[in-house]
């Protein structure tokens, strides 16, 4: 994969925990290699216990890997406080000195991030109206809300200006609204030229932002690519949406098999295998005075995708 | 560096200021050094050695109990609630986060310390039968807080790599320890074994001699007017909690945070 600029680069991350009494090491992530470009939105996918968090861990600091290194911005100190500075991050469900406002929060990161008192104020103002916090800035953070608490932890990533944001879980926690909004913040970064690494369970979301995605399951990375090449160019079938229900004898006289669809309320939808018989059953249903509501090729989603690569779908723990 | 030393060390003042527990154990001790006043009453002319000696002891106790208690969830408060995670990903060196979080906490215990100090340095003031200002009150304070820093650098150590009960059993085990020194070196250096004597010679430096903040004696018996024995005990406290502080940065430094 090549990109103009590799912003983080991960190569052979191996890393064991000690479990137990005897601290025997449990391997939760083996060989891990990525890397993440320049304005790319790229998506960390796994079940739970894959390895995402850990991953994200040790590309904060908070952990260190057995093996294996981490570039960022192409340098080799990424323990460095101007590198820091060029990162933001959001832990997954992020907990906060619950005393502290949400003003208070923020004046605090902006201090340790080494911003002035009047950045801080006015890019705390800013960040707390675009996740939609700005009345809730005097009011301590043990009353916030779950969903409250996670847009403060986006505020707090975003504060400094970072060129690389890190996000891990960023939607969980937060109503479809609010996923709406994140999603939108998302965006906004890429447009910005910001570089956005966020892992997440909910596939849809992932699909429906990423430029590419990593998948990991049980510490190893089981996929990766962009998510049109990923998905594939292949029409599984092409789906028909009739009006009125049909009937066995009619679909029997226009050569339609009879499980090739069902009923949904006054509709009927039908799966033609291929192209060829989707024009041949639509020339037929509209011979026999049928309605033609939609005709959509089907592809392979990102769930779909990540089922076949894992391979075990019940244990997986995905949300789509 | 300094910049965000101070910060988590004002936030982590702000933390322990608005701690209930503390000012529970605040009040029960100002309760106690103000029943200092009437304990006097039963002494047989010498009120002043009553009042010192409960009031100093008081402040004593408290203080350790304070120190301890705050100083055992020092770190391990901020791994188990996470927000250790926002800080460290922030620009934010380990070791700055050691000495913000000791040097916050070292300002509360000053401030309660200072709170303790003067109340009974007023009851000593106040009391009916010639009650006089007693400056030795607060150098023998001075000595306590000094006391109590090191008391929580250590507390903040055993922080780094183990849990709250066991901090506070290690920390307690080295406050007893540490005022027991010079008995360990006594009784080694009556030894016949050269290994004894070694031993007994390596503890007594190894460990804290917190004997060296100790003058509740001498202000009981009038004996301590001048500020200028601090300046020993200062340079033991510094030269002993940079020691203890380099070992838990160093410990902190590699730590994992699952």
């Amino acid at each position: 994969m090549t990109h103009e600029r590799t912003i983080l680069a991960i190569e052979g991350l191996s890393k064991s925990y000690p479990t137990g009494f005897w601290r025997k090491p449990v391997r939760v992530l083996t060989d891990l290699t990525c890397e993440v470009g320049e304005n790319e939105i790229v998506g960390f996918l796994g079940p739970n216990g894959a390895g995402k968090t850990t991953t994200i861990k040790i590309l904060n600091r908070l952990a260190f890997p057995d093996t294996g290194k981490v570039t960022l911005f192409g340098g080799r100190d990424r323990d460095g406080s101007d590198v820091r500075r060029r990162i933001g991050f959001m832990p997954e469900q992020p907990y906060f000195y619950e005393y502290l406002t949400g003003g208070e929060f923020l004046r605090l990161c902006g201090q340790l991030c080494g911003m002035s008192s009047h950045d801080t104020e006015s890019r705390s103002s800013d960040l707390l109206a675009k996740v939609g916090l700005s009345s809730a800035r005097g009011t301590a953070i043990r009353k916030y809300s779950k969903g409250m608490m996670q847009r403060l932890g986006l505020a707090q990533a975003l504060l400094h200006d970072p060129e690389l944001v890190i996000l891990d879980e960023p939607m969980s926690g937060l109503d479809p609204m609010g996923r709406m909004e994140v999603r939108g913040i998302i965006r906004d970064l890429k447009a910005a030229g910001k570089t956005v690494f966020f892992s997440s369970h909910i596939l849809s979301d992932v699909e429906a932002l990423c430029d590419r995605v990593i998948m990991l399951h049980k510490g190893r990375k089981v996929a990766e690519g962009r998510v049109e090449e990923l998905i594939g160019a292949e029409t599984l079938y092409i789906e028909l949406v009739v009006s009125p229900v049909l009937p066995a004898d009619l679909l029997a006289a226009a050569g339609i098999p009879s499980d090739a669809g069902y009923a949904q309320g006054p509709l009927f939808v039908l799966r033609a295998p291929d192209n060829g018989h989707a024009n041949r059953w639509i020339a037929e249903l509209l011979h026999e005075g049928c309605t033609i509501i939609s005709c959509v090729p089907m592809k392979k989603n990102l769930e779909e995708i990540f089922m076949e690569r894992v391979g075990n779908p019940s244990a997986t723990g995905m949300a789509s | 560096m300094f910049r965000r030393i101070f910060s988590i060390a004002a936030n982590t003042f702000r933390e322990t200021i608005r701690n209930k527990i503390l000012y529970a154990i605040l009040a029960f001790a100002l309760f106690v050094i103000g029943m200092t006043f009437f304990l006097a009453d039963l002494s047989v002319g010498d009120f002043a050695r009553i009042i010192a000696d409960v009031g100093l002891a008081s402040i004593h106790i408290f203080g350790v109990i304070m120190a301890v208690f705050l100083g055992i969830t020092l770190v391990s408060n901020e791994v188990d609630r996470k927000t250790i995670y926002i800080l460290l990903s922030k620009p934010v060196r380990r070791y700055e986060f050691i000495l913000g979080k000791t040097l916050g906490l070292s300002v509360t215990l000053l401030l309660t310390t200072f709170a303790m100090a003067a109340v009974l340095f007023l009851v000593h003031l106040s009391y009916r039968y010639g009650g006089r200002a007693e400056v030795g009150i607060f150098i023998a304070s001075a000595g306590i807080y000094m006391e109590l820093v090191l008391l929580t650098c250590l507390a903040s150590l055993f922080s780094t790599f183990t849990t709250p009960v066991l901090s506070a059993i290690f920390t307690l085990s080295l406050f007893l320890v540490g005022h027991l020194t010079k008995y360990l070196y006594f009784l080694g250096e009556q030894s016949k074994e050269a290994g004894v004597r070694w031993a007994s010679r390596f503890l007594y430096f190894l460990l804290p001699n917190l004997e060296n903040f100790n003058w509740k004696n001498e202000v009981a018996y009038g004996g301590l007017k001048s500020f200028s024995i601090l300046g020993w005990a200062a340079g033991y406290l510094v030269a002993y909690a940079a020691c203890v502080l380099c070992l838990s940065c160093l410990l902190f430094a590699r730590k994992d945070f699952k």
